[in-house]
């Protein structure tokens, strides 16, 4: 009884086997039923794939991204430094393009006046708390600066050398409390006394009451004996106001200064004049009015 | 076999066919995948006499054999399973207790699954079957065993359940 059941099971695996490989025969010989079998298994599986995706998509995305963690921050903190270097770069590109502008200034500046430079970085700054407002340069006696020196910027004039190290210099700012300068008024011998006041504030007083004075009018340096410590020429600022009062012995005005004190980079300081007096070669150009553009429209009459 | 076993067993071979190949195949394992369809009929064929085995393997593997991702040649998971299912009736489950503890379940499920697939592999390059790089071959085959081994508390109790239920009253 057992064995005729055992050959019946290995009848029937025997069976099954060959129906097996004969499956596989006729796949291999390339009958399209069979490929087709697979086919409509695809569409009959469609549905419940999509299905699945609906489901497990929300799923397997929370779980791509629970894995993606931690690179994920990693790669944030990673570009955060990047960004950081790029912008410290951007500064750093800025700050280079405007000190070359400034250096280019004054450069053109001195050359025009035919002076005797030496440029220097802008390292640090005094407050008014301090002793008065100054600058501190990164050259000094070894690159040939003395103090008494007069320091120009693109624009004009910046203030005197106060005290020198072998590689800094401290420089009196020309709005300075203490600062005191002769000029004269661009295109005239008109002469006065140029006070600082702190910040931009600057008061010259005319050495005559019947100088005369207006508004717009240029001032320049005019120099000290042995350029010492000013050269000649250089543009100091342009009369903002003028006190008009009667009786007094002297004219008194306010001045707009030429140099903007906060925004100093590149200066340089005049070692020699070596043509003398540039006399009023330097006095800054008046910007030029945009044109003006009118337009004509010729009405057409009605008909 | 009793004939009113079959329908039922073709519809639960069915539905684990398509929840194998529409939701257990969309989850990304990390390491392989995981074949719940393949060791829900080896864990079916352990409960099974030997000539019952052997048919329930051929159903699975017909049915295998409509995976629309096989590449192979239809009908050659129909002889492995025929021809795997009949040797674990007979050897395997011959040679260990008649109740299988949960443990040994577990263990000769996972070994089986990663055997099937070795034979899979193997008779199917023999059949000119083109075939990965043998690393992604022995990261599925591992991963397959591993999360055969792990997941057996869950869908060993779900086999036997099954199983239990294609019983005709007699048989029980």
């Amino acid at each position: 009884m057992t064995t005729k059941r055992t050959n019946r099971t290995r009848l029937l695996l025997v069976s099954l086997l060959v129906t097996s490989l004969f499956l596989i025969t006729l796949d291999l010989r390339g009958l399209s039923v069979v490929s087709s079998l697979r086919t409509a298994a695809q569409s009959a599986l469609t549905p419940f794939q999509s299905l699945s995706t609906a489901i497990l998509s929300p799923i397997s995305n929370f779980l791509d991204n629970l894995s993606g963690l931690r690179s994920a921050q990693n790669r944030v903190a990673e570009l955060e430094r990047e960004n950081q270097e790029l912008r410290n770069t951007n500064i750093l590109n800025e700050n280079v393009v405007g000190e070359l502008k400034q250096l280019k200034g004054v450069l053109d500046l001195a050359g025009r006046a035919k002076y005797k430079t030496i440029s220097a970085r802008v390292i640090g700054k005094g407050g008014t708390a301090t002793i008065g407002e100054t600058i501190i340069i990164d050259k000094g006696s070894a690159s040939g600066i003395s103090t008494d020196m007069t320091v120009i910027s693109e624009n004009g004039l910046v203030g005197v050398v106060k005290s020198v190290s072998n590689s800094a210099s401290i420089i009196m700012l020309m709005s300075d409390p203490n600062f005191r300068l002769g000029v004269r008024v661009a295109g005239s011998q008109l002469m006065g006394i140029l006070s600082g006041e702190g910040g931009d504030n600057f008061s010259l007083q005319m050495l005559s009451a019947s100088s005369d004075l207006s508004v717009g009018d240029v001032l320049l340096s005019r120099g000290s004996s042995g350029d010492k410590p000013f050269v000649p020429g250089v543009p100091v600022g342009r009369v903002s106001f003028v006190e008009n009062s009667l009786g007094q012995l002297t004219k008194k005005a306010k001045v707009e200064p030429y140099v903007d004190f906060n925004s100093l980079g590149v200066v340089s300081v005049v070692l020699e004049s070596i043509a003398g007096d540039p006399g009023d070669a330097l006095v800054p150009k008046a910007p030029r009015p945009a044109p003006t553009i009118t337009v004509f429209v010729t009405p057409t009459p009605n008909e | 076999m009793n004939i009113a076993r079959i329908p039922y067993i073709l519809l639960t071979l069915s539905g684990f066919f398509i929840l194998q190949e529409g939701f257990i195949n969309r989850i990304n394992f990390f390491i392989g995948g995981f074949s719940l369809y393949l060791v829900f009929v080896i864990a079916w064929t352990l409960q099974e006499e030997p000539s019952n085995a052997m048919l329930i393997g051929f159903f699975a593997g017909f049915i295998a054999d409509f995976s629309p991702t096989l590449e192979s040649p239809f009908g050659l998971w129909t002889l492995i399973l025929t021809g795997f299912c009949y040797f674990l009736a007979t050897t395997v489950r011959g040679n260990l207790d008649p109740q299988l503890s949960p443990l040994q379940m577990t263990l000769v499920t996972a070994s089986s699954s990663a055997v099937l697939l070795l034979l899979f592999i193997l008779i199917g390059a023999i059949l000119g079957q083109e075939l990965s790089s043998i690393s992604i071959l022995i990261s599925e085959v591992i991963g397959n065993t591993l999360w055969s081994f792990v997941l057996a508390p869950i869908y060993i109790p779900l086999t036997i359940k099954f199983y239990q239920f294609s019983l005709t009253a007699r048989e029980r």
